[in-house]
């Protein structure tokens, strides 16, 4: 089927097209340059056209999620939509079900979601939840940061070994890269406990947070992995951290990208909770700046927001003890789930509110990093779905950065806490983004983080994932019509899926399921089979799972795209 | 029990199989088989892919009594035809097309439709058992909602600190049991998760740990503990909060609380705070007491508490292989795990209201689904007295008091041993149960004949069939 | 003043479900709207004039104008007077789950027993049950912390099971005895029961008050700091007599207060 949209203003960062009047045309699920007469014309006469979303972290499908929406009931009886047309119900409003995931992405103009933290060992479960969510391309990126085999290989320096283990086991849980959350506290909350900083050690294990990101940044770069190492560094959430923070993206320098496509050697993921200056709640300020100049200073670094939305919502991460330390903070009631040899993580529901000063500076550290990064490259949006807000929120926080009027306004009127002029500089920026950086920390940025090469454009043979919204680019002042961008980008005029339109006027008109991204790494099967064979003592005596029943079978993943590698050589 | 010769006369072994008993997923089992011709690969008699088509098992290696003797045939007791009760009342043998379009047309037509069971099936049954329950508008509930629903109830109150069975393996010191006698309910739960095994931090397994059960009844499980607490029948409530109110340091008034000394509660909170790291394994005997899910509710307050001090997690001991798997499958699709009414077009989850004892007692239901499940065994006489009364249509693989009551039996088949799926073990580990042996000829599938029960109830509608769940 | 009847012509096994029949909806509906009207029943739709006759009498310019008046067996109808925020409801019989649940205001009457979930998650509002109600009375959504905060719920007959379960507000009054747990994780708001209660009320409360009038049969440990007080002042009301005064629950450092009658429960002193 051929399509020509007609007529659009378009932005695409990748091909550096910045507002320009033209047609974008598809044929088979592919952006071509020419199509035949008959092609089928859809006026999009002076819309705002932009490849579809690309989100580089979120929480949308897994355990964790599951233990969300089964201990939150009264979190799913707030999204509730009554099934309609070709949709199913929605339930949900932090962690909405499957379903309701998708056709939520799909409203937005998005096309592909970065499942942010699998652990292994449920990685079935994962990959279930993915084949339920309808309408994206999804890459999930298993845990490795406090795997036991991790540790090991880290403690001793060997980067072959662990190298081998990780290119196996991206086959066998079926992922897309190397997913990093607290090295060591994941560990030691094995034991109710913490570490703080790089250097101190967890328990038993006697290793490193510092050795551990240093072996992983190592072989992500050895296997030459699409993504690079994707780090939640320790200390998330504590006053003071941002030092955590800047010694995390200092120790990744010396280590050279071994990529064609992405410039980042270390993505630092919701940085927004990593920028926290002062040492306790009543002295925490923003450190946003000098966690801005690093990056503005270091291009081996990206790092996406997790911007607050203040809203109720759900708190869910594999740091297990920062979750205990919130539910100790807020009273909620605290779930926890613990994974053998692998990882743990935590859940409490979160009242992020706008009259309390430690969220207002939050929200507030998010939004100067957005500001005081330079280069949209390096930076990208999510809210870190649903920790600091549901994903649904996006629009909203594309109209907080393209408004400096709006963010006054919300200072001014006390809609948040006047904590954010004194702890914060938020007040004393007024740099407003424009479409094309919108269209770069949404689709373009995070596209080449991944190495994602056929999405995040619209030039000639990329997919045809394409997003279009009823504003006006040239009659628009976003500045002013701030709540027309947060109506609009919520409800796309058009979301077309691999040259399928999935969305019309802001309906799900058309459901289709979603698709695997993973890694697979060729060329080293030998050293596999060797470490495998090593580890296997250890790994029957330990798990409580065989092995034969360990991996994710091909059931469980019906329409893979895999990305294929050869070790060590980095792909075109 | 004598003692009985090891199983020699075996053709074929099939490895690593999953038990579909307990809530312990057993994935270690080793089915013995006789007969039969492989369809597959066979390496040295290990059946590594495939499965023995024709093949019986004989004998199971490494599972408890209560797997074994389920995993291995009883073919006197299976069900083999579909069969729909005659004016007579006495069921009759039938061929699939007429059943399953009997069974649709009463689907199609029903107001209040319940499709109860589900446990004992595979995650793939239930993604067609889902859509045409929200074709239709009916209620879709499991075995939860007679057992561990007070759980969940309690876990929704007040959240819910849990780990896989694995991390108790490495790094328990201190295993609690209570409202539960693991011995006799999940008899390899000891020995392989939680007291006997050697993990990575408890080098010498059983000497390594102590064990606690909490108990009015002096159990099996009881009985092998270090230490055991016998407070009285429904005293759990008031035992916990006791329990709570000394962490948060208060000298207790009363002598005996639910029938402890109050000294010994001191002793044993202060135990419990000194461990490294502890697991709390609960059962029905906690939820079906007076307080029900309160008692839960207290206990996870209690382990909550204790990680101030210590690392302790929670497990709740669940009974089907699969009963995790359907309220995690429901919870994924549609944001509630059990008790799921459609009837509105969108889900609604509601204790008391929603759940199938209550409507079965209310006598709502007009069309009743049972799938691997046997509420004839296990309902109350006034809910079984309004199933007695409407269309029961049954989809299992024995025969039971549930098969007394159907009006339309659907044979299924047995998933792990006949039929390959996803199953949820009780700590959300999934698993992926093979297939080992051919199903009886005349039966089918459980995905199947769910699948074909849809595809018949959307030509009724005139809805043209779409994508199942996945 | 507008005066809606509705006289039942059949009972339905199945529940009707009565959410759309609210002032808030149907204060201009006019006798063929009811006649058009098909309410819900399971997983369809039927017509309401099948199992009631409507009689409009009057007009109104807002849902606080209208009477609603149900007569004939209800105990299968469900959600009567549920989300409403004005107007009146008097059902003239013993009324099914979910009555009057999420009202914000205005009045309902029940004439009879309701069953459990009565006055769930209220906010305001008067909710009148002439006779018993079962579980769950004035309690929050399964999962949510946040109760009924407002409104006030007159019980005249006894209470069930977690009566005021997670309250937050407003006030829950029992003439009649309460069985276990009633204001289970309270965090404020008013409980007063004349009658006996069974075990174990304010359980893990973390503040509100509970009021006894009548014979407890066993107190958590959870309470402590007990005095005696007399004719004290709870909530801004006013009680008359001698009192054992307790904090509680400390299991969950919870701050609230429960006060036992005195005379009644001399075991307790």
């Amino acid at each position: 089927m051929e399509y020509i949209l007609k007529n659009g203003i378009v932005y695409d960062p990748t091909n550096n097209v910045d507002g320009e009047k033209k047609d974008v045309m598809f044929k088979d699920g592919k952006i071509v340059d020419t199509v035949s007469p008959d092609a089928k014309e859809i006026d999009v006469t002076d819309k705002l056209v932009m490849p579809a979303g690309v989100d580089p972290h979120s929480h949308i499908a897994g355990p964790k999620l599951v233990v969300g929406r089964l201990y939150r009931p009264e979190d799913s009886r707030r999204g509730i939509v009554p099934k309609k047309g070709v949709t199913r119900a929605e339930t949900g409003f932090s962690i909405p079900s499957c379903p309701a995931t998708g056709y939520r992405y799909s409203r937005m103009g998005y096309g592909t979601v970065v499942e942010a933290a699998m652990p292994p060992l449920e990685a079935k479960h994962t990959h279930e939840e993915i084949n339920i969510i309808p309408n994206l391309d999804i890459a999930p990126l298993p845990l490795f940061g406090n795997n036991w085999f991790t540790l090991e290989y880290a403690k001793e320096g060997n980067i072959d070994d662990l190298s081998a283990f990780i290119s196996y086991w991206l086959r066998l849980v079926k992922g897309y890269g190397i997913k990093i959350v607290n090295p060591c506290g994941g560990e030691a909350w094995g034991w109710g406990m913490n570490v703080h900083g790089l250097d101190d050690p967890a328990p038993y294990f006697d290793v490193t947070a510092r050795e551990v990101i240093t072996a992983l940044a190592k072989a992500n770069e050895k296997l030459a992995l699409p993504h690079s190492i994707h780090l939640h560094p320790n200390d998330l959430g504590h006053p003071g951290n941002y030092e955590t923070t800047l010694d995390s993206m200092k120790l990744v320098k010396g280590i050279s990208k071994n990529s064609p496509v992405r410039n980042q050697t270390v993505h630092m993921t919701h940085i927004q909770y990593h920028s926290y200056a002062g040492t306790n709640w009543r002295d925490f300020k923003s450190a946003a700046p000098d966690v801005a100049k690093f990056v503005n200073n270091n291009d081996h670094v990206t790092c996406d927001v997790g911007q607050i939305t203040l809203d109720e919502t759900t708190t869910m991460t594999a740091d297990g003890p920062m979750e205990f330390d919130l539910h100790q903070l807020n009273g909620l009631k605290w779930a926890n789930k613990d994974i053998e040899l692998e990882t743990a993580s935590g859940i409490v529901p979160f009242i992020y509110s706008g009259r309390n000063s430690v969220h207002s500076v939050q929200w507030a550290i998010g939004l100067e990093m957005f500001l005081l990064v330079n280069n949209p490259w390096q930076i990208f949006l999510t809210t870190d779905s649903p920790n600091a807000g549901p994903f649904i929120r996006y629009p909203r926080v594309i109209s907080w950065l393209m408004s400096n009027k709006r963010r006054t306004e919300m200072i001014e009127n006390r809609e948040v806490h006047k904590a954010v002029e004194k702890k914060s500089t938020l007040a004393t920026i007024d740099r407003e983004y424009d479409f094309n950086e919108i269209a770069t920390i949404s689709r373009a940025a995070p596209a080449k983080a991944y190495s994602f090469t056929d999405r995040g454009h619209l030039g000639i043979g990329a997919n045809a994932d394409i997003a279009v919204y009823n504003i006006k680019p040239n009659e628009i002042d976003p500045s002013i019509e701030y709540e027309v961008i947060e109506k609009e980008f919520g409800n796309a005029a058009y979301t077309i899926k691999d040259g399928r339109i999935l969305v019309k006027d802001g309906e799900v008109v058309k459901v289709v399921p979603s698709r695997t991204l993973w890694t697979n790494v060729n060329g080293i099967e030998a050293e596999e089979e060797a470490v495998i064979k090593k580890i296997m003592p250890s790994f029957n005596k330990y798990y409580t799972i065989k092995f034969e029943n360990y991996k994710v079978h091909d059931h469980f993943v019906p329409r893979p795209m895999a990305v294929n590698v050869q070790a060590g050589k980095a792909a075109k | 029990m004598g003692y009985e010769e090891p199983i020699t006369d075996y053709d074929y072994k099939v490895d690593n199989c999953t038990c579909a008993f307990c809530g312990c997923n057993c994935d270690d089992l080793v089915y013995l088989v006789k007969g039969g011709e492989v369809k597959g690969e066979i390496k040295d008699g290990v059946v590594v892919s495939g499965y023995i088509d024709g093949g019986h098992v004989i004998g199971v290696r490494h599972a408890c009594r209560l797997g074994a003797s389920k995993v291995m045939e009883d073919m006197d007791q299976r069900l083999l035809v579909p069969m729909i009760r005659d004016e007579k009342g006495n069921l009759v043998e039938t061929d699939w097309d007429t059943a399953l379009d009997k069974a649709a047309e009463l689907i199609a037509n029903a107001v209040r439709p319940v499709f109860y069971g589900w446990s004992e099936t595979s995650i793939e049954t239930m993604h067609y058992g889902l859509e045409l329950g929200e074709l239709v508008g009916a209620v879709l509930d499991n075995q939860a909602t007679i057992c561990h629903g007070p759980s969940l109830q309690a876990v929704q109150n007040a959240g819910y600190p849990v780990m896989t069975l694995g991390e108790c393996k490495n790094r328990a010191d201190m295993i609690v049991y209570t409202g539960n006698n693991a011995m006799n309910s999940h008899p390899r739960h000891l020995g392989r998760y939680s007291t006997f095994p050697r993990g990575y931090f408890r080098k010498r397994g059983r000497f390594d740990r102590t064990l606690v059960t909490m108990d009015p009844r002096y159990t099996d499980t009881a009985k092998m503990s270090d230490i055991w607490v016998g407070f009285e029948q429904n005293g759990d409530y008031e035992f916990y909060n006791a329990m709570r109110a000394v962490l948060r340091g208060k000298k207790l008034e009363k002598d005996i609380i639910s029938g402890i000394p109050k000294e010994d509660i001191e002793e044993l909170v202060e135990e419990m705070k000194k461990v490294q790291f502890g697991a709390l394994f609960f059962g029905l005997g906690l939820t079906h007491t007076l307080s029900k899910q309160r008692n839960i509710d207290i206990a996870i307050n209690l382990v909550q508490d204790l990680n101030k001090f210590s690392k302790w997690n929670l497990i709740p001991m669940r009974g089907h292989f699969n009963v995790n798997g359907f309220n995690i499958f429901m919870a994924m699709e549609q944001g509630f795990p059990y008790g799921v009414d459609f009837a509105r077009g969108y889900p609604r989850y509601m204790n008391g209201e929603t759940n199938t004892i209550d409507l079965l007692t209310r006598e709502e239901p007009d069309v009743f689904l049972v799938i691997a499940a046997d509420p004839g065994a296990h309902f109350p006489s006034g809910a079984n007295r309004h199933l007695a009364n409407i269309p029961v249509i049954q989809i299992d693989i024995h025969w039971g008091p549930s098969t007394e009551l159907a009006d339309i039996v659907l044979p299924g088949s047995f998933i792990a041993v006949e039929a390959a799926g996803t199953s949820y073990r009780m700590d959300g580990v999934p698993i992926y149960m093979k297939k080992a042996i051919s199903r009886p000829k005349t039966t089918r599938d459980d995905e199947w004949i769910v699948n074909e029960l849809l595809k018949r109830v959307q030509k009724i509608k005139g809805i043209k069939p779409t994508v199942a769940g996945k | 003043m507008k005066i809606v009847t509705f006289n039942q012509k059949e009972i339905s096994q199945i529940g009707l479900e009565f959410d759309e029949l609210i002032p808030d909806k149907i204060y201009q509906w006019e006798k063929k709207d009811f006649e058009k009207y098909e309410v819900p029943i399971g997983n369809s739709r039927f017509p309401l004039r099948d199992y009631f006759d409507v009689d409009v009498e009057g007009s109104a310019e807002s849902p606080a104008d209208v009477k609603i008046i149900i007569n004939g067996d209800l105990t299968r109808v469900k959600y009567i007077g549920s989300a409403m925020s004005a107007g009146e409801i008097v059902a003239n019989s013993s009324v099914d789950l979910h009555c009057g649940s999420e009202m914000s205001g205005g009045e309902i009457i029940v004439n009879g027993d309701a069953e459990s979930y009565a006055g769930r998650e209220m906010t305001g509002g008067l909710l009148t049950i002439k006779g018993n109600t079962r579980e769950f009375c004035g309690a929050s959504y399964i999962g949510d912390w946040r109760g009924m905060t407002g409104g006030t719920i007159m019980i005249h007959g006894n209470a069930g099971k977690q009566l005021g379960e997670c309250l937050t507000g407003g006030e829950i009054y029992v003439r009649g005895d309460c069985d276990i747990l009633a204001g289970i994780h309270m965090t404020k708001g008013y409980i007063q029961i004349d009658g006996d209660v069974t075990r174990w009320p304010g359980g893990q409360m973390q503040g509100g008050s509970i009021v006894i009038n009548g014979k407890l049969s066993r107190l958590l440990e959870g309470f402590i700091d007990s005095e005696i007080v007399k004719n004290p002042e709870v909530s801004g009301k006013q009680l008359a007599g001698k009192y054992i005064k307790y904090t509680g629950d400390i299991a969950r450092n919870g701050k609230g207060n429960l006060y036992l009658d005195a005379e009644k429960n001399r075991n307790f002193l």
